[in-house]
């Protein structure tokens, strides 16, 4: 018989005797006993001795029972998986046996590896899982490349120069942002959509599957073809019914009439999200220079990403080669991983977040560590007796850390639900929109790479927590354990330096948070009293889609816009009607534009600025004060002058000392014929607001009267974006939107109004994902500062009640309560400040990665240094002070009597 | 000639008891260590108690089974017997026993020579 299959043998075995191992043991026990009284017997009859003696020969000639024993169970079961399970056993009845060190440590350990949980099932919504497409690695992302960053948007003949020249993609597309919305009308209620134009190639790029019809081909999305539509699965349950016999039909989009050729297979999620998908048609000669397209490939399963890039960086010098003048002389082309697109805005916060519960979470470990250390020395004669009865030192180790295993996976176990939980309540009560984690973190799920995650940190974390304090319990030397009268003997000076050492630890990765959470509500309070330069209280906003035939020329807006000023207008309460291309703080387009009568600046240009499209009330709505000159009339129409108006920062860039009042701009000279401007007079300045977040200074902004727009630009802005109406109200913006509402809407013969919001909300919008960062690092700091006092508490409490003895011998020769209360306070003082010096050190170095996240704070801000150093001295000298004041009330007589 | 009662090696003992129970039929521990204790007239002086790990291992290894059986004098005691398997292993650890046996005599015996 092979070794190998001998030991398969003994292992087989074993299986059998660790299940039935209780009636072995009796068995055993029982054949033994037999055998000791047959010997007995034997020298009883053969040699007449007397039962005793006959029994201690028996046992003599059979040797060592026990030892028997424990070989036989050596052979017979998994002794050590005995020892596990007896371990666990133990562990359980020793915690159950002191319940109020258990449940601190376990809600210790709950709360941080709760806050784990919640932070990294973000983490793993947004940055871990995988595209929902297939093979989601081989999705590029198609951008025009500059030095300093990359632009996600290119323009037609971009895109069709790029489809030509690269051959590392199996398909390639590209597709609006979708735009301002479809309106569906017909049926019984009016309803807008978000619709994409995509190229043909889009859906084999995104591998969307198909439920009903077919997808259209390249035949179709050619200029002048014809009006096919696919929709989503979504669209077609909710507002066809799921109806089968639908593709086919012509139904009417935004007004016009398209046919419905297929219905999309149930989980297709597009970004950005749409329901219908429209032909882009786009013309491959097309000389529109406007780059408001996306562009997307998937690559050949062969290609690496290097290739893709080189192959784009070679399609960019192609274009440049074919129409030099369409290209900055420092642009190129690049592709990037479809993913990094969807989430790299928020990847640092959400990383630094992640560092930040790493951090709350080490410092419940150093306290978990701690009471564990307190505990140890409590336990050193249960552990020196279970040692000297022959128990090896990892067996005691073992022990110890399965009860720490113990404590950490109860705490995982619990701190998963709070984590779960929590996380859910803050979405509610605080509404974060973060890609990918869906309607109030509706897609935040617990999947089992989360719940790995939460088991992996609970198992790191008990051996953190539990592996000092079980190695430093059993160096005790043995005999000087046992020979100790009581268990207050105290630890040796080693196990007060590790708590020590624990305690200072802790105070630095608090004062690291705290830093942090500091910057954070220095960025917020300074968010807060920034002027925007616009009032948006009483003023309520709402989206329209102005899409459809009816307004490819300006005309038709200046219609609907003269409408809607006019029936809202009328409505009680309303104060101001305004229509515009975009409200403040939301951006819009930029185009470039010419002084008259001064040397272009670059090539025929004079800069190329913010460029917004306005009706004559809009500077009223938003109380935009005018500086010099005057703002819009409802004269500045079609048939008047050109006028222009330009903000202060846009005056001083371009006019630094002279009037610009009267100065002629050209706008979008030479971009397309469509676009063609006449000169414009700038008739006044008006105040600058900040557009592009309430952390970004404003920037120059020309304004053009709506009524003005060249039909080109109303054109290509209807296609790209929702036109937005604002109302300035004398009483609060909510109670009126039903009969703004309904006004609009018969203004704008029945189209559908979207995202209503107050423009409080529109500000709050633009600053939530960054107050929800700061709530979590001010939870997160706050957590931190507690445990780091409690820990300085724990530590100082443990320090006196060893040494209250020393302390009564003190006070009993003289010393004054002032004095010992001084030296405790100073003891724990020194902890805590060797842990700030150390912490701002590691802040200082670590702040850095917050640079994206602060405004108006430096990194380094030496007031928020101090005032956290501060705080936290004064949090650990008050930990320290409960303690202080309980060791100056010792009476030195029960002191003394005291052991 | 003192004769020191020699420690039966661990092997040696397996393959005693497997010898026992071939020649005598299924016994139970006592009756085993009789049998040894006999056979060997006293030289072999054990520790009663390391047949039984010897059973175990045997056992183990499935050269001998047991049963829960009468004993003569009435008693519930374990009954070990040989199994097909052992036998076979028997035979093997005879011969292999023989064959060291005798190579070990010869060269204790060269031994002996060159002393004379």
């Amino acid at each position: 018989m092979s070794r190998r299959e001998s030991r398969l043998r003994a292992f087989a075995a074993k299986v059998r005797g660790f299940l039935r191992r209780h009636r072995q043991d009796w068995e055993f026990d029982h054949e033994i006993q037999e055998h000791l009284q047959l010997l007995a017997e034997r020298f009883v009859v053969a040699q007449g001795m007397s039962r005793e003696d006959a029994a201690a020969a028996a046992r003599r000639q059979f040797g060592n029972t026990t030892l028997l024993k424990e070989d036989r169970r050596e052979m017979q079961t998994f002794l050590r998986l005995a020892a596990l399970w007896q371990d666990w056993r133990y562990a359980l009845r020793v915690l159950w046996r002191s319940p109020g060190f258990s449940a601190t440590a376990i809600v210790t350990l709950a709360l941080a590896i709760g806050a784990n949980t919640a932070i990294f099932s973000v983490v793993n919504a947004v940055l871990l899982q995988p595209l929902p497409y297939p093979q989601p690695d081989r999705l590029v992302a198609l951008m025009r490349s500059y030095p300093e960053r990359n632009y996600w948007s290119i323009s037609v003949p971009k895109f069709v120069v790029y489809r030509e020249h690269t051959k590392v993609f199996e398909s390639i597309a590209a597709y609006d942002f979708a735009g301002p919305g479809i309106n569906l009308t017909g049926g019984d209620r009016p309803e807008q959509v978000k619709g994409i134009h995509a190229s043909a190639g889009y859906f084999d790029v995104f591998g969307a599957p198909i439920t009903l019809g077919r997808l259209y081909t390249d035949e179709e999305d050619r200029p002048g073809g014809p009006h096919v539509a696919v929709i989503s699965n979504g669209l077609w349950r909710g507002r066809f019914g799921a109806d089968p016999t639908l593709v086919g039909r012509t139904v009417r989009l935004s007004g016009d009439p398209y046919q419905i050729i297929g219905v999309l297979g149930p989980g297709f999620k597009s970004d950005p999200p749409a329901d219908i998908w429209l032909p882009l048609q786009a013309d491959p000669d097309s000389t529109d220079q406007g780059q408001y397209l996306r562009a997307a490939a998937r690559m050949r399963p062969e290609v690496t990403l290097g290739q893709a890039q080189a192959a784009m960086k070679l399609a960019s010098e192609e274009f440049r080669r074919k129409f030099p003048d369409w290209m900055d002389s420092h642009e190129s082309a690049t592709a990037v991983p479809l993913r990094d697109t969807v989430v790299s805005g928020v990847r640092p916060a959400l990383l630094i977040l992640l560092g930040a519960v790493g951090f709350v979470l080490l410092i419940a470990c150093a306290n978990v560590a701690n009471l564990l250390l307190a505990r140890a020395t409590l336990r050193r004669r249960e552990l020196a007796i279970r040692a000297s009865m022959g128990a090896g030192r990892w067996r005691i180790v073992s022990q110890l850390l399965t009860e720490s295993l113990l404590l950490s996976l109860t705490g995982g176990a619990l701190g998963l639900f709070i984590g779960f939980v929590g996380l859910h309540a803050l979405l509610a009560i605080e509404p974060v929109s973060l890609p990918r984690i869906g309607e109030h973190g509706a897609e935040l799920t617990l999947d089992s790479r989360v719940l790995l995650y939460t088991l992996l940190v609970s198992l790191f974390t008990a051996i953190l927590f539990g592996l000092i304090p079980a190695i430093s319990a059993t160096r005790e030397d043995l005999n000087a354990t046992l020979r100790e009268s009581g268990a207050r003997s105290g630890g040796g000076f080693r196990q007060n330096k590790t708590r020590s050492l624990l305690v200072v630890t802790q105070m630095a990765m608090a004062l690291i948070l705290l830093v942090g959470a500091a910057l954070m509500i220095r960025t917020f309070e300074a968010l807060r009293s920034v002027r925007p330069g616009f009032d948006g209280h009483n003023v309520l906003t709402m989206e329209m889609a102005l899409s459809g035939s009816r307004f490819e020329k300006t005309a038709g807006v200046a219609q609907t816009l003269r409408e809607v000023e006019q029936r809202v207008g009328a409505v009680p309460g309303v104060e101001a009607v305004a229509g515009a291309c975009c409200l403040p703080l939301t951006g819009g387009p930029d185009l470039p534009f010419a002084i008259v009568g001064r040397g272009p600046a670059f090539s025929s240009y004079s800069g190329d600025e913010q460029w917004r499209n306005v009706s004559a009330q809009y500077f009223q709505v938003f109380h935009i004060p005018v500086l010099r000159g005057r703002v819009f009339t409802p004269r500045d129409d079609a048939g008047s002058a050109p006028v222009a108006l330009i903000n202060e920062a846009m005056a001083k860039q371009f006019w630094q000392n002279e009037d610009p009042i009267g100065a002629q701009l050209l706008i979008g000279h030479g971009l397309a014929p469509e676009f063609e401007d006449a000169p414009r007079q700038i008739v006044g300045v008006v105040g600058d607001i900040r557009d592009y977040g309430l952390n970004n200074e404003p920037a120059p902004i020309m304004y053009v009267p709506e009524a003005q727009v060249p039909d080109g630009i109303s054109a290509l802005d209807n296609r790209l974006v929702p036109f937005v109406w604002a109302v300035r109200t004398k009483v609060a913006p909510f109670s009126l939107i039903a009969e703004i509402q309904q006004e609009v809407r018969a203004a704008s013969g029945g189209l559908a109004v979207a995202h209503v919001r107050s423009m409080e909300q529109v500000v709050g919008e633009s600053t939530a994902r960054g107050d929800f960062n700061t709530m979590l690092i001010a939870i997160f700091a706050a957590v931190a500062l507690l445990l780091a006092a409690i820990g300085v508490y724990g530590l100082m409490a443990y320090a006196v009640q060893q040494r209250t003895q020393e302390i009564g011998i003190r006070m009993a020769l003289g010393a004054n309560p002032e004095k010992v209360r001084k030296m405790v306070v100073w003891q724990g003082m020194r902890l805590a400040v060797i842990g700030v010096a150390i912490g701002v050190v590691a802040a200082l170095g670590l702040t850095r990665f917050m640079a994206g996240l602060v405004y108006h704070v430096k990194t380094w801000d030496p007031s928020v240094f101090a005032a956290v150093a501060v705080l936290l001295s004064a949090v650990a000298s008050l930990a320290a002070y409960i303690p202080a004041r309980r060791a100056s009330q010792v009476d030195p007589v029960v002191a003394l009597r005291y052991q | 000639m003192d004769v020191k009662k020699s420690e039966v090696l661990q092997g040696t003992l397996d393959l005693m008891i497997l010898k026992t129970l071939e020649a005598l039929g299924p016994l139970h521990g006592f009756g085993i260590a009789r049998r040894i204790e006999q056979v060997s007239r006293d030289v072999l002086q054990l520790n009663e108690g390391t047949v039984y790990t010897s059973l175990l291992r045997l056992q183990q290894q499935g050269w001998i089974t047991a049963e829960w059986g009468t004993s003569e004098n009435n008693r519930k005691a374990k009954f070990y017997s040989i199994t097909k398997r052992g036998q076979k292993q028997l035979e093997l650890e005879t011969k292999n026993w023989e064959r060291i046996s005798g190579v070990i005599g010869r060269v204790l015996r060269l031994e002996a020579e060159r002393e004379s």
